[in-house]
């Protein structure tokens, strides 16, 4: 199935400078535009092959879409403007946001947090019986 | 094949696009659609480079973006901004005085 080589595109916005998060979008956004192009195309009475490949060639080259975003520095990442400023302040950002690591994986991983928790009770329960069963066994014995 | 963007058409994809949002919000697509639909044909917005003019006016808070799920699918929906409508009037008005210096000239006779 044709379709356009969004890994490249991806790669070279990132290069070019733009934040993850915008490449990120601008791929989705491209992603559906395609989609679009197929699906009017395809209602329009075409094969899904033909329509891809018509999507393709309208769509255009990611190549040129990669240079025409380049060509604007508006669009690019406040780290790529300032690296030196970046370069100081990352280090102490991440050692900053450190100790709050665990926390916000524990916030984020709430779910399985609290499912281990269970099973940790459960077992902790369960040997607990299997001792007390066995302490009496050897009390009446 | 409609030719995307001559040369000489820089500033009128911005001024068409914040034409169109001024009217309703729409994704990228739909407004390529659009300008081809409102201009008989007569301008078409290259399908991929559209993206980079919305980021770069939602970058100067001319547009706002939001995500909205339209059958099964996330689309990514552009509104214009008060700072937005602002940029509308001052391009609208730049148009009209260019294409009537430009009209003026064409209409002078040849050997003036």
């Amino acid at each position: 199935m044709p379709r356009p080589d969004f890994g490249s595109l991806q790669a070279q916005l990132l290069r070019s400078g733009l934040s993850p998060r915008h490449v990120r979008r601008t791929i989705t956004e491209l992603d559906e535009h395609f989609d679009d192009l197929v699906d009017e195309a395809v209602a329009n009475g075409a094969c899904v092959y033909a329509s891809e490949q018509q999507a393709l060639q309208d769509l255009g080259d990611v190549h040129e879409i990669a240079a025409v975003i380049g060509e604007r520095p508006e669009l690019r990442s406040w780290a790529f403007h300032h690296p030196r400023i970046a370069v100081l302040l990352y280090p102490l950002v991440c050692f900053a946001v450190l100790p709050a690591v665990p926390l916000i994986a524990g916030v984020t991983n709430a779910v399985y947090l609290g499912r281990w928790m269970a099973c940790a009770a459960l077992s902790g329960v369960v040997t607990a019986s299997i001792m007390l069963f066995l302490q009496l066994s050897f009390a009446l014995t | 094949m409609t030719q995307t963007n001559p040369p000489f058409m820089s500033g009128v994809p911005e001024l068409l696009l914040l034409r169109l949002l001024d009217q309703r919000e729409m994704y990228g697509y739909e407004l390529v659609r659009s300008v081809r639909k409102v201009t008989g044909e007569a301008i078409s917005l290259g399908e991929g480079v559209i993206y980079p003019a919305l980021h770069s006016l939602e970058r100067n808070g001319a547009l706002k973006a939001r995500r909205k799920p339209v059958g099964g699918r996330t689309r990514v929906y552009y509104a214009l901004t008060a700072k937005g409508r602002q940029r509308l009037d001052k391009l609208r008005n730049d148009w009209r005085r260019i294409q009537g210096g430009i009209t003026n000239a064409l209409e002078v006779p040849s050997h003036a």
